[in-house]
């Protein structure tokens, strides 16, 4: 009774869960190919079963397809506020014909069965998906290649999603650099939090224009909170089973603070820390911003909780950190 | 019509103006008790939107409306209609995540992201996605035609934007104005009397249609005789001749705006003669059909899992309803303005529009905005097919307290035809808030109605069903 009570509260917290049922066979695959025309049929049937768990509007993964509009919500409006704030005029046109991210270069970290890519795709950004898991790439691959809005090459020969089975260190050797870096619930998955942001930080661009800082780094995730492990944990996996057991490490959650803390501090020998100053433990606009996500259960949506209100990062949150002027990490 | 949204879609400038009716008043009353109500648009002070007249219902042909559309979409450029053709086969695209492939008459298919099911009740894209559909037919067929007759009198202008519509226990007629010389009628009545009246002579069908708004109900079930038996039909003379007969034997003075006989200019018209329809001289070649009535309501409108997914259903192939309140084009109305707006909000989170996380807020906007008018309807259909003199009494009573509080009356004339967004915005903060008042006033069982929600055809009915659960059981 006590559990159900405290549930009904507008709050409803959740991480992105893998499959481990499903995924236990993967391991054996994950050599396969990534490239959807060299996959053989009976691969394909596989990887098809697979993806419909993913892309299971209504079943383990629903919530997840449902926070989606309100992270790409966030994305647009701090990419919208921010070239705002640099002067450029262009961005309302681009709102207006839907294209907000046209043209940038967008890294998707994690990006598990192409959820948040493919937003980010149709929104015009030059898109690339990445996992560690080769199945989720496969399955991403699969899923994005029958829709030929996605597939398309446009008129200067570019694809607007990719995907590619790497980890972020392993991009971190490359020249190419992104516009924006997305990495939204994985932080709260990965061994060591620390190295994991260093190599999402080094993929955002620096900026070579006069006066204009560089690209942006977004990251979702969960606050290490009583209610947290009460709506996570607690219940999501030990009451109520709605996702598999042990899809959540409470020691591995992180706090908007802790985030915060870490951008204070020089990234590298050379550079410049991403938060220069904080009032009340919050960052300015310009530099960084923390913003609730809930689950209000009677409107079946998330809701992007209003910037600062109390309580509102108790349990999952959106994080926003721009790479600052002159900076060379 | 939901006016503004028509408006706003800049559609409603390609309607040939001529062909429209503002309606500023609407007369309704019980076929067997004569207790009558009148909905006035001043009067309620609604409809003052887009420099127009107050007025509370906009009346057009079905076919000038089509025109409309057609025309606006052509001069936006966006879409391309693929006409004379039909959709001869829906199947899955099994290899390549089942998105639909539609099949059409000229050989083409079409894969659709998001197959969109306005096809009518009988809709294919409904029995493609599976969707079950619950209700049942009503023992009724409608008969519609477009009306002519004189024009109104100097001084009785007001008679041409006014709507009639009378509850004789087969079924309401109802008198919609098109132009000052032309209306369209609705008549739902029982299956073989509307086919009967459907293959009669046009000129009876006239006289039918003028005793149904004027003679006392068991002279019009009299009257049925004459186009039901095939031994005792007449000539439409004959029939006429029988009706002058019965105004006589129930004292309709010749003068009165009950009698058929045509005011004839001389003098001072009837003072009563805006209590009726005028008198219909003739039916417009052509127009008269009938149709079966049924009430239907889809189990969902967004199709699901393994056949379904990338549908959405809206309009008749959603649901159908009685068309004694003229909602039927206005639920479809408000759907198509509903999954509109969910496409474009869908599309500027760069969302897939053929998803259920896309479409969910559709139905979730829809479905219980329906399925409140089609219960309401129902109720309302119901309880005015009786004969049982306890519910005529009660129903009369309705009417009557109902005339009484004009904040239900705008409320009921909301929901008739001409709610707005625009409209239902301003009625919701304020107008809402008096008329939830005055139902606390006129006691419990209007209380009870308000949590029906904001449909006062919900208001009347549920409250007088309340009334009626008693009297009936007994
Ligand atoms: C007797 C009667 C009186 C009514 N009176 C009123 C009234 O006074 N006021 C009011 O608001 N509403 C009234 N209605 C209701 C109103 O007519 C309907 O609600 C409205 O027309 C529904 O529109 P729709 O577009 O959903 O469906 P429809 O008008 O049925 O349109 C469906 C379309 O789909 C097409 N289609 C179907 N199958 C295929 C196929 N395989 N291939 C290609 N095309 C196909 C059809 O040709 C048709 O054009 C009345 C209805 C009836 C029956």
């Amino acid at each position: 009774m006590q559990t159900l009570l405290r549930l009904s509260r507008p709050l409803l917290c959740i991480a992105r869960s893998l499959p481990r049922v499903a995924f236990a066979r993967s391991a054996k695959l994950s050599t396969a190919s990534v490239a959807a025309s060299s996959v053989n049929q009976e691969e394909i049937q596989f990887f098809s079963r697979l993806s419909s768990q993913w892309w299971d509007e209504s079943g383990e993964f629903g919530l997840l397809h449902k926070m989606n509009p309100v992270r790409v919500q966030f994305v647009k409006n701090k990419i919208f506020e921010t070239v705002h704030d640099d002067g450029f005029e262009e961005i309302a046109e681009r709102e207006k014909n839907g294209k907000i991210l046209d043209g940038l270069d967008v890294l998707d970290v994690g990006c598990g069965g192409g959820l948040l890519s493919e937003s980010l795709a149709r929104l015009g950004a030059n898109t690339l998906g990445v996992d560690a898991s080769a199945s989720n790439i496969t399955i991403a691959s699969l899923h994005a290649a029958q829709d030929p809005a996605l597939c398309r090459t446009s008129a200067l020969g570019n694809v607007p999603l990719q995907y590619r089975n790497a980890a972020a260190e392993e991009l971190v050797e490359e020249p190419k650099r992104f516009d924006v870096v997305c990495s939204m619930e994985v932080i709260e998955h990965v061994d060591n939090p620390a190295a994991f942001l260093r190599s999402c930080a080094e993929l955002v661009k620096v900026s070579y224009e006069l006066n204009s800082p560089g690209g942006h780094l977004f990251l979702s995730t969960v606050s290490r909170t009583p209610l947290a492990y009460f709506l996570t944990i607690l219940a999501a996996e030990k009451l109520l089973q709605l996702v598999e057991p042990g899809t959540h490490t409470f020691s591995k959650y992180v706090k908007p603070a802790e985030l915060i803390e870490f951008f204070q501090k020089p990234l590298g020998a050379a550079g410049r820390p991403w938060i220069s100053h904080v009032y009340d433990g919050m960052p300015v606009r310009q530099e960084a911003e923390v913003r609730g996500m809930a689950y209000l259960p009677w409107k079946g949506a998330w809701t992007l909780a209003p910037r600062g209100a109390f309580g509102s990062t108790e349990c999952n949150y959106l994080f926003w950190v721009r790479k600052p002027l002159s900076s060379r990490v | 019509m939901r006016f503004n949204y028509l408006v706003d879609t800049g559609a409603w400038k390609s309607v040939e103006e001529s062909r429209v009716a503002s309606i500023e008043e609407m007369q309704v009353w019980d076929g067997l008790s004569d207790a009558r109500i009148t909905f006035n648009a001043n009067e309620a002070n609604i409809g003052h939107n887009n420099g127009q007249a107050p007025h509370m219902a906009t009346m057009t042909e079905n076919l000038n409306l089509q025109r409309a559309l057609l025309r606006s979409l052509d001069a936006s450029g966006v879409a391309e209609i693929i006409d004379n053709t039909k959709v001869s086969r829906i199947e899955k695209d099994t290899r390549n995540g089942g998105w639909p492939l539609v099949h059409t008459s000229n050989g083409e298919v079409l894969r659709a992201r998001l197959l969109v099911g306005a096809d009518g009740p009988n809709s294919p894209v409904r029995s493609y996605a599976g969707i079950e559909s619950y209700g049942w037919a009503y023992d009724t067929r409608a008969i519609v035609a477009t009306l002519n007759h004189a024009p109104r009198l100097a001084g009785l202008q007001k008679q041409s934007k006014t709507a009639y519509q009378r509850f004789l226990p087969t079924g309401p007629i109802a008198f919609l104005p098109l132009s000052p010389t032309s209306s369209s009628l609705v008549w739902s009545t029982k299956p073989t009397l509307a086919a009967a009246l459907t293959a009669t002579d046009p000129q009876a069908l006239v006289h039918m249609i003028n005793a149904a708004f004027r003679l006392p109900e068991v002279s019009i079930r009299y009257l049925h005789r004459f186009v039901l038996d095939e031994k005792q039909q007449m000539s439409s003379d004959a029939l006429l001749e029988e009706i002058r007969w019965r105004e006589r034997a129930h004292v309709i003075d010749q003068h009165s705006v009950f009698s058929s006989h045509a005011f004839d200019g001389i003098g001072i018209p009837p003072s009563d003669a805006e209590m009726l329809p005028p008198l219909v001289t003739s039916i417009q070649p052509g127009s008269v059909a009938s149709f079966p009535l049924r009430l239907s309501h889809a189990d969902s409108y967004i199709g699901e899992g393994e056949h379904g997914s990338r549908t959405a259903l809206l309009g008749d192939a959603a649901h159908t309803i009685h068309p004694l309140a003229g909602q039927g084009l206005n639920m479809g109305l408000a759907d198509a303005q509903a999954l509109a707006e969910c496409i474009q909000s869908a599309v500027l989170v760069g969302g897939d529009i053929g998803s259920r996380t896309a479409l969910l807020p559709y139905a979730r906007a829809r479905y219980f905005e329906n399925h409140k008018l089609l219960s309401a309807t129902d109720k309302l259909h119901k309880l005015y097919s009786s004969t049982f003199s306890p519910v005529v009494w009660v129903r009369s009573v309705g009417l009557e307290v109902v005339n009484e509080l004009d904040t239900l009356k705008a409320a009921i004339m909301m929901t008739a035809g001409s709610s707005s967004s625009v409209q239902k915005q301003r009625f919701d903060a304020s107008s809402w808030a008096t008329a939830a008042r005055s139902v606390e006033l006129a006691g419990s069982a209007w209380r009870a109605a308000t949590s029906v929600g904001k449909t006062v055809e919900g208001v009347l009915a549920a409250g007088l069903s309340n009334l009626l659960t008693s009297s009936g059981r007994r």
